[in-house]
């Protein structure tokens, strides 16, 4: 009698335990920090969250105004207190460096069984497994060797089509000052400054670039190709509207669209502000920048997310959550529709409505590319190299283009001391 | 002594005047701007009268602006700000002013070199004291809490206070404290009944720098905050940042840094007065 | 027993928050010390690496630049506020009808920070969309402002905002000063027959001799401290001229993720800061003790 009563007691017990262990399943949960707080990659990043919580996931985005460097300290400040977010915006050699610095997840599982590492540029895959397994996701792919051509411009000096070669080039913007047209409409910060050296050595041979900019070889540095590279940067800066100073390349494109500015050489996100600022995608020629080479060349920028281990489950459920979302290709269309870039994986169909004729044309050469081991990574954008190396770089590059009296010589010596005293 | 200048009476107006000008200008533009609409500043200058009183900046700044996923305007920043800036400014003048009195009034052994260690405080870059804060808080496990930022403040703003109050209390009069003593009154009623009464210019001019100071800080609001309890300058950041495909919303912009600003200038004109009877006063020697 | 808590209380009531001050002061002075002696990067390591930090931060340009701006700022900052802010106090000091309103203009600036203040000079000072496109529009087409962009005078611009930002607090304590010289010394003065100027000269300025040098303290720790105003107001640019001994300390510890280069970096700061402060401690305690004597 006892002993049944305590069975039945014991099966109640177990019943009624049931539902708490249903109700014990965790809702998957994701803390987040970017510095995305506004515009088309906080649309994007938002729309992300969106379909977490869509999959049933709780989605906690923490951006941190200001740029690169708030989000850093933030994410160092919570590193240090212990408290590190379940994934975070981390970028190129940085997955390297702070991965030292704190445990991440390993989701070389995941990437297998979705088949995801041969669906992805080889130099990318690289930055996302420095210890040997996954522990980042790529999320978008930008092309910054992008020549964006005001047509307005083009017919002012009757030129059909964009040029193909760096003489080419300075042959039409040489034409265009003569009629009035200030050649180049790019801006004069850092990066932008940074990203006019790098296209010009990318456009000259790509091999240099891959050994002087990414592989800080001494013998590259210092390389006919890199004078010749400086020496097109001196081109590019007399060419650009003197009163630019430190202004975004943004503050020209009213000018650009009407034909008063004719090239711009940016990245595939300038499309964005074009259409943002009321520009008409039909007034722009959008194409690769010039390759002396005549072969295709892609010099990337990716933005990605570092997954850090965390104990609590939800967390790792959401964790498990974002990485298989960010390797889908739903996804990742949604994601580079709303920013403009690429997506990461190589086999999406870019002929939709969805996406405009720069993003198709960048897609196709990243493809080339890929098929013939022609993708750089960009060093203007901290993909090439870690910060502390890029900095001191792009300190040398950005007094150049504002200082004229740097001559290129000047320019390459300054460069490789650059790259000493930062490694030292 | 009558030192009116008489010839060129005229001149010193003039100065005087031109540079009030001078110093009113960017509060000027900033106003003119948060009434003007981005397309307008964006067609002439930053510099022009509004074509229309755009209302809309206002408001958009006030409660409908979004700051990452928020789009509640600077309101809830505004609100975080204030619970930090006003424990943080009671806190650290009152440990000040206690302080203060202590090392000028009620001497003890070591006074001088503490108060030297004190005041080196003040001296001290912020971007050093990053890191040995995050460490900090980790031991206190106060990370992401405003009363990581309240405790930050307080203790930074501790040096600046005692060395105001410091230098203030030290034209107190020995004789008075002495007669206090005489009488039998000891640390606390000697405070109580002859130093508290003769502070209020110290403390208006303390309370005024501290709530400024604390206002208008930046990094540290920035770094030891997420999401929801950032301060409102944490949010200026925000919206000034423009990512690189946006267009600037300068209206927008200014109606909301002139919101942000209203409580400090609020601050410095109905205090102003006593900020400068304050000084008067012997506030910084 | 009442007594003794009477006389304990005291003790913990005083020493209580001036250790946790003290401990903050030394402990964070001493931490960044030590990390400049040791190789770390994105976080604290504690080895020892010896000079190494040093020998790279002073290297780089951007070092050299920073200090060379540093001393052309400083003087700029210091000098101009000071000046213009003792001519203001000694203009309102002439019984002007309209010093309330004169005073709270001039003193408006201090409640703004330092973000704004260099956002919204940025924007005056942009030649595309400021002051120059201002005056451009009203008809003067060949009128340039555009310092800003300009590698020479780029740092002119930081030094004008910094002045509008604190003209207001130099005047506030030099009128302070002038108020508080004794006014018997007026009427010996007036008796004497000195005028005006003659008074300023001889009497007012030596009077406020010790208020100018807590305002040349107070400036020149603000000036070596600059960050906030050149990040909103240039970023640093054109290039890097317009770098400050601050900025290269939030570069190499923040953007770079050097801690190691930016404790250097920064114990270079507090060296300088040093430069300034021992004077001035000096100049207290001999003051003092001239007090004392003549006292």
């Amino acid at each position: 009698m006892r002993i049944r009563r305590r069975s039945l007691l014991a099966g109640a017990a177990a019943t009624a335990a049931l539902p708490l262990a249903v109700r014990a399943q965790v809702k998957p949960r994701v803390t987040f920090i970017s510095q995305w707080s506004s515009g088309s990659d906080g649309a994007a990043i938002t729309g992300l969250g969106k379909r977490l919580e869509a999959e049933g996931g709780i989605w906690q985005h923490s951006p941190v105004p200001g740029f690169t460097t708030e989000m850093m300290n933030k994410l160092r400040a919570d590193i240090i207190a212990g408290n590190p977010p379940a994934a975070s915006q981390l970028k190129g050699p940085e997955i390297a460096a702070w991965c030292k610095i704190a445990p991440t997840v390993n989701l070389d599982p995941l990437v297998e069984a979705a088949g995801y590492e041969k669906l992805i540029p080889t130099e990318l895959v690289g930055l996302h497994k420095p210890q040997g397994h996954w522990i980042a996701l790529p999320m978008q792919v930008y092309r910054t060797t992008t020549l964006f051509m005001s047509r307005p411009a083009m017919a002012k000096v009757g030129a059909t089509k964009a040029p193909k070669t760096w003489a080419e080039f300075n042959e039409l913007a040489t034409a265009m000052k003569a009629a009035g047209i200030t050649p180049v409409a790019n801006g004069g910060i850092r990066w932008d400054d940074g990203m006019k050296l790098e296209i010009a050595l990318a456009g000259i041979n790509a091999e240099s670039y891959r050994g002087a900019l990414m592989k800080l070889d001494a013998k590259a540095l210092k390389s006919a190709d890199m004078l010749e590279a400086f020496a097109q940067l001196r081109k590019f800066a007399s060419w650009m509207d003197p009163n630019i100073a430190a202004q975004h390349y943004s503050v020209n494109l009213p000018k650009f669209l009407k034909g008063e500015m004719g090239m711009l050489m940016m990245g595939g996100w300038a499309q964005g502000v074009i259409k943002n600022l009321g520009g008409k995608l039909e007034d722009v020629l959008i194409t690769s920048a010039p390759q002396n080479e005549g072969k295709p060349c892609f010099v990337l920028n990716a933005d990605s997310m570092i997954f850090w281990k965390r104990k609590e489950p939800d967390l790792t459920a959401g964790q498990q959550l974002l990485a298989k979302l960010m390797m889908q290709k739903d996804v990742q269309e949604q994601y580079s529709q709303t920013t403009g870039s690429i997506p990461v994986r190589i086999d999406v169909d870019l002929s939709g409505p969805a996406w405009s004729d720069g993003q198709r044309e960048a897609a196709q050469v990243l493809n080339e590319s890929f098929k013939s081991k022609r993708v750089l990574l960009s060093l203007a954008h901290n993909i090439a190299q870690p910060n502390q190396i890029s900095s001191a770089m792009i300190d040398v590059l950005t007094e150049y283009v504002h200082n004229d009296k740097v001559t290129p010589e000047q320019g390459v010596q300054r460069l490789a001391a650059a790259v000493d005293t930062a490694r030292g | 002594m009558d030192k009116a200048l008489r010839p060129g009476r005229w001149l010193i107006y003039a100065i005087l005047f031109g540079f009030a000008l001078f110093t009113l200008l960017p509060l000027i533009v900033i106003v003119l701007n948060s009434f003007r609409t981005a397309v307008e500043i964006g067609r002439s200058s930053l510099i022009g009268w509004p074509a229309g009183l755009a209302w809309r900046n206002w408001t958009e700044a006030w409660g409908h602006f979004c700051i990452a996923q928020r789009c509640e305007g600077i309101r809830p920043y505004m609100e975080n700000s204030f619970m930090m800036v006003v424990p943080a400014t009671i806190l650290s003048t009152a440990l000040g002013a206690i302080a203060g009195y202590s090392i000028s009034l009620w001497r003890f052994r070591g006074d001088t070199i503490v108060f030297a260690i004190v005041v080196m405080g003040v001296f001290l870059p912020e971007q050093m004291k990053l890191i040995p804060w995050a460490l900090v808080l980790r031991e206190l496990d106060l990370t992401n809490t405003i009363g990581a930022l309240v405790l930050i403040h307080t203790v930074q703003g501790f040096s600046f206070t005692t060395l105001f109050c410091r230098n203030y209390y030290i034209g107190i009069p020995q004789d008075l404290v002495k007669a206090a003593r005489v009488d039998g009154a000891g640390y606390f009623r000697t405070f109580w009944r002859i130093v508290l009464p003769l502070s209020p210019p110290i403390i208006i001019v303390t309370v005024i720098w501290q709530f400024t100071g604390i206002w208008n800080e930046f990094l540290f609001g920035v770094t030891f905050t997420t999401g929801e309890q950032q301060p409102v300058t944490a949010a200026l950041i925000a919206i000034a940042t423009t990512p690189q495909t946006d267009v600037v919303e300068y209206g927008i912009e200014s109606a909301a840094v002139l919101l942000a600003a209203i409580p400090t200038l609020l601050v410095y004109f109905f205090g102003g007065r006593y900020f400068l009877r304050g000084l008067t006063a012997g506030a910084v020697k | 027993m009442r007594r003794r808590l009477a006389g304990f209380l005291p003790l913990l009531v005083i020493w209580i928050p001036l250790l946790i001050s003290v401990a903050h002061v030394v402990g964070f002075t001493a931490w960044t010390t030590w990390l400049s002696f040791t190789p770390s990067d994105l976080l604290p390591e504690y080895d020892w690496a010896g000079l190494r930090s040093y020998r790279a931060v002073l290297r780089t340009e951007n070092t050299a630049i920073a200090y060379a701006n540093l001393l052309v700022y400083g003087v700029g900052y210091v000098g101009l506020t000071m000046i213009v802010g003792f001519v203001l106090a000694v203009l309102i000091d002439q019984r002007i009808r309209a010093e309330n309103l004169l005073r709270t203009i001039y003193l408006y600036p201090l409640a703004v920070s330092f973000v704004v203040t260099g956002t919204v000079w940025s924007w005056l000072f942009n030649p595309g969309q400021g002051i120059q496109k201002f005056v451009n529009n009203l008809g003067w087409t060949g009128f340039r402002f555009d310092w800003i962009i300009d590698r020479d005078f780029a740092l002119y611009t930081i030094i004008i905002a910094a002045v509008w930002h604190g003209v207001g607090f130099a005047m506030a304590l030099f009128l302070a000063g002038l108020r508080s010289i004794d006014s018997d010394l007026h009427k010996a003065a007036q008796i004497d027959g000195a005028g005006p100027l003659r008074f300023y000269l001889r009497i007012a300025a030596p009077g406020v001799a010790p208020i100018a040098i807590s305002v040349l303290v107070i400036l020149l720790q603000y000036a070596i401290k600059t960050f906030d105003l050149v990040r909103a107001l240039t970023g640093g640019g054109p290039g890097i001229s317009t770098t400050l001994p601050a900025l290269v300390v939030y570069d190499f510890m923040f953007q770079r993720g050097q801690l190691g280069r930016g404790s250097a970096a920064a114990v270079l700061l507090l060296l300088s800061l040093l430069v300034v402060l021992l004077p001035y401690y000096l100049y207290v305690h001999w003051r003092a003790r001239r007090e004392r004597t003549n006292g």
